[in-house]
């Protein structure tokens, strides 16, 4: 059987096949492409464009970097929209300064708090993204906005570390903390339980990080009672958490011939993926790593997949009925949204794909949501062409 | 209507200039740690200075053909800018075309060209070679107004610009931009032949033509002396981007000296770059706008530069070619992912030009100045990349 597997393998290689494999495994012969359906091509103002994306409840947070924080309807029925016609219901741009110093608001990444306690949905968490060197340095603020009145949101509270900058959150909601990758600060849990107002940076719960120099976390991820975090140099961790307090449960180091980027971590596995701003080794950020998780939820790499023809896995995701990976894929041919099938999800298996060319340098961030039954993809187009692209990936999620 | 040099219709006169420099440049500071060689025409320019009202009107013109020669960028280690990366880029088809009036001691010009800020271009320097520092020390191809009061043997200018950089050759300025940028300039000539320079300029966001980026601080110093057969300068220059989160420094001095028609030139310069995420269709590319507006790291190059030109004449045609050697030691400053070392295989390296600079017509004007105007004639100044053949 592995013998056939990799006979088909070089076929599909020899065919100009994006996928394949650098942990020595071999994926199983992938499945006819579903239909990618193209939905939307929202066009974000230019003023740099859009970083990310958050959806719940068929509402679209888009992130505009300058342009603030952009309010969609696409499919919550507020105001009409659907996936395929989102309308704006509100927009605002937060704080553009820095310790003083004028940046713009680089609207980076949010998170809409739900609240299962109070049953509130008032706060919408920013990430801001200041200037940075990578792998040294970083800025930016959390931002904290009030979207009790949609239609107007209202910025109420922020969150400042010294000394470094915000990246991508995770929330535990039942206990209101809102966990934060904070590159050269590595991982932040922050109280954000009760009233929020003005400088709410003495509710830092803890902080950890993971050495001077092997520091550079780019998200972090709630599972299964563990505080999953994927650090650019040091690789994929398990962290234990205690009403936020934060500890080593199993060490990184795990991901030496690459750089790190995202993660999603579901039914006993994870997925994480590899940045290739600058090679390291002289190898591409062009993979992406699968990981099962041990009885404690430590992780042990089971396979990988190489995607030829990109540089970055920029965003990984699993769709809701665990069934569906997709990961974004940046700075090359085939950059665009890439899709896998979890049938063995130890070894996913190419489901179908759909790549932007021309002038953006890919898709940055990619989230999945299921609105009136369908699962969407909603990603986020680099510039020039900045756009939220919409796609109908319901054929796929099988 | 215009003949090589300078022509005179009543009280217009005109003086046009063509040159191009083809050109062999061999390096192994190149991305992927290999050796590389290149034959190209660069600084293909068209200049056309013209001035009537007894000089107190003037039209300053160069058109560059570097879109055409160059669309890929010269092979140049240490360059950057314009999302190219040890490339340097192409300038844009309209370099210069710029209208001053006034005297000399009160004037004001506008239209797409230099802004006043730091020192003259390469182009009208000795060394055909860009130095690493050039987009830390000029700024040009700008929508500017600018004016300019002398006052004895100071010279005051100051000038509203638009931040962005060209994003292609053939590209114009972003002109609802126009005024989201500022300099001004200080120049004394305390004696003949010398002139001590400091400036400085607000760049409202110039990698990102939307505005998104954030915005450089730029100061120069610089002293240069051009007397007789001899040219020198020294210079310092500062862009302190994003607030301060990233700050560059280049030194860099340069003489040359005129011995018959050989014209040895040397120039050394210590000058930092950012490093950019490289694009996958080009390591000589980088993204724009820059992503996140982040950098991998800081690299200091340092470059001994030295060269010979031996200026020739055939008929109207001024040859004159050359020889540059170059001598690069690659630095890293601070922290961050980018290791030269794995990016080019090594952190020394050498880079050899060879070629001749054909002109004919008016030689190069000083390029980067506006005030500056002989009083005889239309840009009729002597360079220092100039020998000693006159016509």
């Amino acid at each position: 059987m592995t013998s056939a597997r990799a006979v088909v393998g070089a076929i599909l290689l020899s065919m100009g096949a994006a996928c394949s494999s650098d942990s020595g495994t071999t994926n199983p012969p992938p499945p006819p492409p579903g239909d990618v359906v193209f939905v939307d091509s929202l066009p974000i103002p230019q003023n740099y464009g859009i970083h990310d994306q958050f959806i719940r409840d068929g509402l679209a947070f888009v992130c505009a970097w300058n342009s603030g924080v952009m309010i969609y309807d696409v499919g919550n029925g507020i105001n009409g929209g659907t996936p395929a016609n989102p309308q704006l219901v509100g927009q605002l741009v937060t704080t553009d300064t820095l310790q003083g110093q004028h940046i713009g608001a680089r609207v980076h990444n949010a998170w809409w708090f739900h609240n299962p306690v109070t049953m509130e949905q008032k706060y919408l968490f920013i990430g801001q993204e200041g200037s940075g060197t990578i792998g040294a340095s970083s800025s930016g603020d959390i931002h904290v906005v009030d979207v009790s009145d949609l239609t107007s949101p209202k910025e109420v509270a922020l969150f400042r570390r010294a000394g470094a900058g915000t990246h991508n959150f995770w929330m535990n909601e039942s206990k209101a903390i809102l966990y934060a990758a904070y590159y050269n600060g590595g991982v932040v849990a922050i109280d954000v339980s009760g009233t929020l107002s003005g400088d709410i940076s003495s509710r830092m719960i803890d902080t950890l990080s993971f050495g001077a120099g092997d520091t550079y976390t780019w998200g972090v991820q709630l599972y299964n009672g563990s505080l999953y975090a994927m650090d650019m140099v040091s690789g994929f961790w398990q962290l234990n958490t205690a009403n936020g307090a934060l500890s080593v449960a199993a060490v990184g180091n795990n991901v030496p011939e690459r750089f790190g980027s995202d993660l999603w971590v579901t039914n006993g596995y994870a997925y994480t993926g590899t940045w290739g701003g600058f090679p390291r080794n002289g190898v591409s950020g062009n993979a992406l790593k699968v990981w099962q998780l041990g009885a404690a939820g430590a992780p042990t790499l089971v396979d990988s997949i190489v995607t030829t023809g990109i540089t970055t896995v920029s965003d990984v995701e699993v769709s809701d009925d665990n069934k569906l990976l997709m990961f974004s894929a940046e700075n090359g041919p085939n950059s665009g949204f890439w899709f896998y099938r979890l049938t063995d999800p130890a070894h996913p298996t190419l489901a179908g794909k759909y790549l932007v060319s021309g002038t953006t340098n890919g898709i940055h961030t990619a989230t999945f949501s299921r609105i009136n039954g369908k699962l969407y993809a909603f990603g986020a187009r680099d510039p020039s062409g900045a756009a939220l692209i919409i796609l109908d990936v319901t054929s796929l999620d099988q | 209507m215009c003949l090589p040099g300078r022509a005179v219709a009543q009280r217009v006169t005109a003086e046009w200039g063509v040159q191009a420099i083809p050109a062999f440049t061999e390096t192994n500071v190149v991305p992927g740690g290999r050796s590389l060689g290149e034959l190209r025409v660069v600084q293909p320019a068209v200049m056309l200075h013209a001035a009537a009202f007894g000089d107190r009107l003037r039209l300053i013109g160069t058109v560059d053909f570097e879109k055409y020669t160059i669309p890929h960028g010269e092979l140049s280690p240490g360059s950057w800018g314009e999302s190219f990366e040890d490339r340097r880029h192409p300038h844009t088809l309209v370099h210069e075309l710029m209208l001053v009036g006034g005297g000399r001691r009160l004037f004001a010009a506008a239209g797409k060209g230099f802004v006043p800020f730091g020192t003259d271009d390469p182009m009208s320097r000795p060394t055909v070679r860009f130095p690493v520092n050039h987009h830390l020390s000029q700024i040009l191809e700008r929508a500017v107004i600018l004016a300019g009061v002398r006052l004895g043997l100071v010279l005051l200018e100051g000038a509203l610009f638009n931040g962005d950089e060209p994003v292609s050759p053939g590209s114009w300025p972003a002109w609802d931009r126009f005024g989201d940028s500022w300099s001004t300039r200080l120049t004394v000539t305390p004696l003949e032949g010398l002139e001590v320079q400091g400036s400085y300029a607000w760049v409202n966001s110039p990698e990102d033509r939307g505005g998104a980026a954030p915005a450089d601080r730029k100061a120069s110093a610089a002293a240069r002396w051009e007397r007789g057969r001899w040219y020198g300068e020294v210079e310092w220059a500062r862009t302190a981007t994003a607030d301060g989160a990233f700050i560059f420094h280049s030194v860099l001095a340069e003489g040359a000296v005129t011995l018959g028609k050989n014209r040895p030139y040397v120039r050394l310069e210590r000058s930092d770059r950012p490093e950019e995420e490289r694009l996958f269709s080009s390591r000589f590319r980088t993204r724009r706008p820059l992503f996140d507006n982040s950098i991998l790291g800081i690299t200091r190059w340092t470059v001994l530069t030295a060269g010979d030109a031996l200026d020739l004449k055939w008929g109207r045609l001024r040859t004159t070619p050359f020889v540059e050697a170059s001598w690069i030691g690659i630095a890293r400053v601070g922290g961050g992912v980018f290791d030269p070392q794995v990016f080019f295989g090594r952190t020394r390296g050498v880079a050899l030009t060879l070629g001749v600079r054909l002109a004919t017509g008016m030689r190069m004007p000083r390029m980067g100045r506006y005030g500056g105007w002989p009083s005889e004639a239309t840009g009729r100044m002597d360079m220092p990349m100039h020998a000693g053949a006159e016509e």
